[in-house]
């Protein structure tokens, strides 16, 4: 299978993803805890892609949900961008390919960009203590169910070497 | 980079995943880019976010309106339904009313009362964690939105217009730290400003009514409502209710604690108000798109025109010094 094509898979994957985010999320019940899927988007194109790749992927995906949430236009691009480097480089070197571990790396993922995202927002650190610690974990763990259930579905079309 | 990095499985992107020089330059340039927006000036942002919403998101917001009117159709059918039998129970009066006014109004020479068009707006909500500062509407320039232009839920005042797209618009919500609005108590004898509270831990968002003048008293659970003046917000929106005295500042002012009426998390369906527009005659049946909402901006129940057309000639007669 040639890289160009599984490059193309990669962009299919992800416009499915936004799709999914912007048409079937709002009906997944109340938006802090519905599931994030340009998060899964991200994480899923970290989990094949070099980190420099998985950076501007996070970089691009982070202007996306700026422009939706302009409160402090630029800390989605900048906590997306960390996250996707952080991901594609601490899964080669520490992550097996391991079910429990990929689930692990949707949750924490997920939850780590928000809390960049606070953060960089400039959010009071009560507010962030209360955002990060409840909202964002349960979003964090919806994610990551529904993410792994993505990397199950796809990890062949996607070649995700995924043990259960 | 680092020695221990190695391979696993073959990138579709490269020959393998190792990392090097252009690596770690891509994920400086990712940051830099986002950094330079974070730190640049907010216009850089403004503009490169209606960029964007104009152009690539066109489509998925297009998708996401969609659903948010699917969901409404579906879950609030019955609520909606029922909120119109209300209005339309309490709206049997409304005619005799309106007409006593009139003509009490034109009995004292006062100038009709001013009219607030809306465009109702589905809320799009977003999975960033700090959506609700901000909120994406279904209108925009399409529907004649302006930026500035306020926004209310039948619960009471949300926000006011940040930007506007073709189809979209943002909304800063009272939970912005940037929000302000001239407030007054319902009877109007304490004014004041609101803006968004200092957060404690673990407490819901609030809001504060600053420069309360130390003589002055407000009582917990008096309603706050907006001023009028600074020509944004029409007068008489509900705010929210005063729950105590969140501070002092030195003896000379008190700043109240305000549980506002418009929840942010559950809010699906807005407002949008567009300017004030002088009383017109009625049953122009051009009315269809522009409506006037009764209740939330108080006696203005009367469908006007559409504002592209042709207003009408001012009135005549108006008596000088006395506002509507």
């Amino acid at each position: 299978m040639s890289g160009r094509s599984n490059g193309w898979r990669s962009v299919g994957v992800l416009l499915l993803l936004l799709a999914l985010h912007f048409y079937v999320r709002p009906r997944l019940g109340a938006p802090r805890y519905a599931p994030d899927f340009i998060a899964i988007g991200v994480l899923l194109f970290a989990l094949r892609a070099r980190p420099g790749q998985a950076a501007v992927a996070g970089l691009f995906a982070g202007l996306l949900t700026d422009a939706l949430t302009p409160a402090r236009f630029g800390a989605g691009a900048l906590a997306n961008a960390v996250v996707g480097y952080l991901a594609a480089y601490g899964r080669t070197v520490f992550f097996a390919d391991n079910l429990l571990v990929t689930g692990g790396l949707f949750a924490i993922g997920t939850w780590f960009r928000n809390l960049l995202v606070l953060i960089a927002s400039g959010t009071p650190m009560s507010r962030l203590v209360v955002e990060a610690g409840v909202w964002s974990s349960v979003q964090a763990l919806v994610t990551a169910v529904v993410g792994v259930v993505f990397a199950l579905l796809l990890r062949g079309w996607l070649d995700l070497r995924i043990r259960e | 980079m680092s020695a221990s990095y190695r391979p696993s499985g073959a990138s579709p992107f490269g020959p393998d995943r190792y990392t090097g020089g252009r690596d770690t330059l891509l994920f400086l340039l990712s940051v830099g880019v986002a950094v330079t927006f974070l730190l640049g000036p907010p216009r850089w942002g403004e503009a490169t976010a209606a960029g964007i919403r104009g152009t690539v998101l066109v489509p998925f917001l297009w998708l996401q309106a969609r659903a948010e009117e699917a969901k409404t159709s579906r879950a609030r059918f019955e609520e909606v339904e029922s909120q119109r039998d209300s209005a339309a129970w309490a709206a049997q009066a409304l005619p005799a009313l309106r007409a006593e006014n009139d003509r009490l109004r034109a009995l004292l020479g006062i100038i009709p009362r001013v009219r607030v068009p809306y465009r109702s707006a589905e809320v799009m909500r977003q999975s960033q964690i700090t959506d609700g500062r901000t909120l994406v509407v279904s209108v925009g320039s399409l529907e004649e939105v302006h930026a500035f232009d306020p926004v209310v839920s039948p619960e009471g005042l949300v926000g006011v217009v940040l930007t506007v797209d073709r189809s979209t618009s943002v909304v800063m919500t009272w939970a912005h730290p940037d929000f302000r609005a001239s407030a007054a108590t319902e009877d109007g004898s304490v004014l004041g400003v609101v803006a968004a509270a200092e957060a404690e831990l673990g407490a819901e968002p609030m809001l504060e009514l600053r420069g309360v003048p130390y003589r002055d008293t407000v009582t917990a659970g008096t309603m706050v409502v907006t001023t009028g003046l600074g020509g944004i917000y029409p007068r008489g929106i509900p705010i929210g209710r005063v729950m105590g005295v969140a501070r002092e500042q030195r003896g000379w002012e008190r700043i109240y604690l305000v549980r506002p009426s418009a929840n942010l998390g559950t809010t699906a369906h807005v407002l949008v108000l567009g300017r004030e527009e002088p009383h017109r005659p009625a049953d122009d049946p051009a009315a269809a798109k522009l409506r006037v909402p009764a209740g939330v901006v108080g006696d203005t129940a009367r469908p006007i025109p559409r504002r592209r057309q042709a207003r009408p000639a001012p009135d005549p007669s108006p008596s000088p010094g006395v506002r509507p």
